[in-house]
């Protein structure tokens, strides 16, 4: 029974996604065919893999790392800017790009105890600034002569595997990564500890702010990934391009079960979260709703989602009194 | 026949009403599930005005949980309560606080980063028109508040977190008696206060008691009890097992009631096996907690630290093992000048410490009992290694059948344990991690006489496998009777040593007000 009470979020999220998936018939003959799925994973895939880092920072108790989306079009950006030195050095140089914020937020929260929502807030909003200001308001472009680094780049989106498009398997392989991290290695163990009660795990010789640095590390691995990953969907890097992800990915994070308190949760919550999310906005878009109409409603998912699991932890009778 | 039956129940008839106008409180076949756990089963309870009304039994027996009923916490609680000779409903805090009832709970409630005044009047802060708080009279208000329970000499402007944790249990104390109850209940009120404050508390219990109040006082301290109580109730179980005049028990009956058994003194004479010097601490200062200690501890030894609230034990502690910075001095683990205000790196080298407040510092409260077991383990395993089952699951296991922790399973969380049963866990904890240099900070809080004996048992054990033990505690008993030498502590300052053999609960106190015994010297 209590098992089952805490695979409750698991569950209940594929439960709503198998809901959603009736709906969507009902709304359209075309909705439940192959192509429609694939189209749907592949929409969702670039927010999969966003969410695989996410998470990490919501479980150790952070809630969400607001910087994400510049660290994509960061990371995405450099590589573009890199393309001169080969391909690998350049997805390389983005990459590092992207985790060095990743590791100057980590060191500030972990360390200084910064509030994370505002810290990264306040580093987004800085390089946004930052992007804006050295690339003069422009979208950087690779040179895409065939045979170039460039057009390597831009066919990254574009591969395959097997049946499967390249992102899409990357999404799997991030959360299936992230489970293993998570729920397997010392790591991840740590990270639940903090996340439950930092305080505690101070005291039990966990070594806090190395945990917390490690935690936004991943999550700005993952967006790293992601921004490049759609740089080369865009064809251009530009300060722009990761908008919205850090919304869509806590929704899907804590629609997926990873409670916002911290230490709770798992990536195949995860992945159902975003599955839900892709088939919401899929269907949304069937019913021809437009994508203004459509953020409200996931505004609304994620409100009514967080007023549910507060509810939970208060009739569990864990709430701090 | 038909004669005396009815000459019986005038007889009866007329003493209840002469004894409903002493009663306070009746519960009446109260019972209260918690999933898995039915931890009150049909009780019957009632207390007097005018009485101090002891509640005994062992961890988990559900005397925290009868209270609660009381106190509003369920509203799904079954049986019937009276407050005076009137039903009433207690299904929430709002109602139990407009019937006169106030508690004291276990475990602080109190809110951190805010002032005491406000705290000590959360709920009922005095306005001027307009909305706006009326600081004069919150802190006029906050002042009476606390000489109640003699404080005077604190300022009410202060924040929680700058008050040590005997002060804030007062506070509390303070903060349920500025409503004027009628009926007070403390669970484990003394749990955190010094040996003076608990003095100081038996007086303001008996002030209150000639004031007519109805009191239910929880401990574990057969002492207190003795001290302060009229009559004692014992549950088992969940189920009531008695109620008793204090007059009519003995310490020996009352522990017969609580175990179901006897339970003779402890305290088995040891004959420590010392070892090499393990630790040394060489001129250890924090400014304003620790000035220049310096001490050394052997394997195999369990060194007591006297001294009264508030002379610095529990700082000591805490720079001594990292988790404060130090301004001078060092620490020195198995030959190796430990690395200053770095708790991980020495706990990596087996130097732990069990902190005095379980609930904001010990625990994580969410997971459960498995995960807190082992959480002292995560850096014995390699960085990348993966975690396996089998092994971990025999460690939780062990420790959770050795001390006899009282849970529904071992993935129950924490927070759903009893207080003392918390505590075990929490010991465990440390426990698990085997032998090294343990630094006990209260060990024993909140927990019952047959579990104290288990921990005072592992304890030495640890200590015979060759662990060093540094024991800060404030219950004489214990420290007398399981070190092996006590270090005296003085505004923190070292004053001295006390040995074995002229180690008493006298000698102990008089040493911590100053008077050290002859020949003892620092
Ligand atoms: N929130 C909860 N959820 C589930 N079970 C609980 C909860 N709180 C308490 N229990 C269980 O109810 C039983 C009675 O607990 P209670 O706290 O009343 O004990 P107690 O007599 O106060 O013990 P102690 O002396 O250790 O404080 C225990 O078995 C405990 O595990
Ligand atoms: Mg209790």
């Amino acid at each position: 029974m209590k098992k089952l009470l805490s695979h409750m979020g698991t569950l209940g999220i594929y439960g709503v996604a198998v809901l959603l998936l009736v709906v969507g018939r009902v709304v359209s003959a075309d909705f439940l065919t192959a192509e429609n799925m694939l189209t749907i994973l592949n929409a969702v895939a670039l927010l999969g893999v966003v969410a695989s880092g996410m998470a990490f920072v919501t479980y150790s108790g952070h809630m969400a790392d607001l910087s994400l989306p510049s660290v994509m079009a960061f990371s995405g950006i450099i590589t573009v800017a890199t393309l001169s030195l080969g391909l690998l050095p350049a997805l390389v140089c983005g990459v590092l790009a992207g985790m060095s914020i990743g590791a100057m937020n980590g060191f500030v929260i972990g360390r200084f105890r910064a509030n994370p929502i505002l810290w990264t807030l306040a580093v987004a909003f800085f390089m946004e600034g930052f992007m804006r200001f050295t690339w003069s308001n422009n979208q950087v472009y690779p040179d895409i002569a065939p045979g170039s680094a460039g057009a390597a780049f831009i066919g990254i989106f574009r591969t395959d595997i097997g049946p499967l498009p390249l992102v899409v398997v990357v999404m799997l392989l991030m959360l299936g990564l992230g489970q293993l991290v998570m729920t397997k290695t010392r790591f991840g163990r740590e990270t639940r500890f903090v996340g439950s009660s930092r305080a505690a795990a101070v005291t039990s010789g966990i070594h806090v702010p190395r945990v917390v640095m490690l935690n936004f590390l991943v999550a700005a691995f993952a967006a790293s990934v992601a921004g490049v990953l759609i740089t080369s969907m865009n064809k251009l890097g530009v300060f722009y391009l990761g908008q919205g992800y850090d919304f869509k990915a806590v929704t899907a994070v804590v629609i997926g079960g990873v409670m916002l308190s911290g230490g709770r949760g798992n990536m195949l919550g995860v992945l159902g979260g975003v599955l839900v999310i892709g088939l919401l906005t899929n269907i949304m878009t069937f019913m021809g709703i437009t994508s203004f109409r459509q953020n409200i409603v996931t505004g609304i998912v994620f409100i009514v989602v967080v007023g549910l699991q507060q509810y939970r932890l208060r009739a569990g009778g864990r709430s701090s009194e | 026949m038909v004669y005396t039956l009815s000459t019986l129940e005038i007889t009866t008839r007329g003493s209840s009403s002469l004894n409903d106008i002493g009663i306070a409180l009746r519960m009446e076949q109260v019972s209260k599930q918690y999933p898995g756990t039915l931890a009150v089963d049909h009780v019957d309870f009632e207390v007097r005005a005018g009485e101090v009304h002891a509640l005994m039994g062992e961890n988990g027996a559900g005397k925290s949980t009868l209270m609660k009923m009381l106190a509003g916490s369920f509203d799904d609680y079954t049986g019937q309560i009276y407050v005076g000779n009137a039903p009433v409903e207690l299904r929430s805090p709002a109602e139990a606080c407009d019937h006169g009832i106030g508690m004291v709970y276990q475990e602080l409630s109190l809110a951190q980063p805010i002032s005491i005044a406000e705290n000590l009047l959360v709920g009922r802060l005095p306005t001027k028109p307009g909305g706006f708080v009326d600081r004069g009279k919150m802190m006029d208000e906050a002042r009476r508040c606390l000489q109640q329970v003699g404080l005077e000499h604190l300022d009410p402007s202060m924040r929680i977190e700058e008050i040590s944790q005997h002060e804030a249990q007062l506070v509390e104390i303070a903060k349920v008696l500025g409503r004027n109850p009628c009926i007070l209940v403390m669970d484990e009120p003394t749990s955190a206060l010094s040996r003076e404050e608990v003095k100081r508390l038996y007086e303001i219990v008996r002030k209150l008691r000639k004031r007519g109040l109805a009191i239910v006082y929880i401990s574990h301290h057969l002492s207190e009890i003795f001290e302060i109580a009229d009559r004692v109730t014992v549950m088992r179980d969940g189920r009531k097992v008695g109620t008793e005049d204090m007059a009519g028990v003995t310490p020996q009956s009352l522990v017969q009631m609580m175990v179901g058994e006897t339970i003779d003194e402890f305290y088995q004479q040891r004959h420590p096996d010392l070892g090499d010097t393990v630790l040394t601490v060489d001129r250890l200062t924090r400014h304003g907690f620790v000035h220049d200690v310096s001490f050394s501890l052997r394997a195999g030894e369990i060194l007591g630290v006297a001294g009264l609230a508030g002379a610095g034990r529990s700082e000591l502690a805490r720079v001594l093992c990292g988790l404060d910075p130090a301004h001078g001095g060092s620490v020195i683990l198995d030959g190796k000048i430990l690395k200053p205000n770095d708790y991980p790196a020495a706990v990596a080298k087996g130097l732990v410490y069990l902190s005095e407040d379980r609930k904001l510092q010990g625990l994580f409260l969410r997971l459960p009992v498995s995960w807190n077991i082992l959480a002292s383990l995560t850096a014995k395993h390699s960085t990348m290694g993966l975690y396996g089952g089998a092994r971990d699951r025999s460690i939780v296991e062990q420790q959770i059948s050795s001390l006899q922790v009282a849970t529904a399973s071992s993935e129950e969380d924490v927070g759903n344990l009893s207080g003392g049963n918390q505590q075990k866990v929490l010991l465990g904890k440390w426990l698990a991690k085997g032998p090294g240099v343990l630094i006990l900070d209260e060990p024993s809080r909140g927990v019952d006489v047959n579990a104290k004996r288990l921990i005072h048992e592992a304890v030495m054990a640890l200590a015979d496998q060759g662990a060093a033990v540094l024991l800060l505690s404030s219950d004489l008993p214990e420290l007398v009777g399981l070190s092996d030498r006590a270090l005296v502590l003085r505004e923190g300052h070292l004053i001295g040593e006390i040995s074995k053999d002229q180690m008493t609960e006298e000698s102990v106190l008089l040493a911590a007000n100053g008077e050290l015994p002859k020949g003892g010297d620092a």
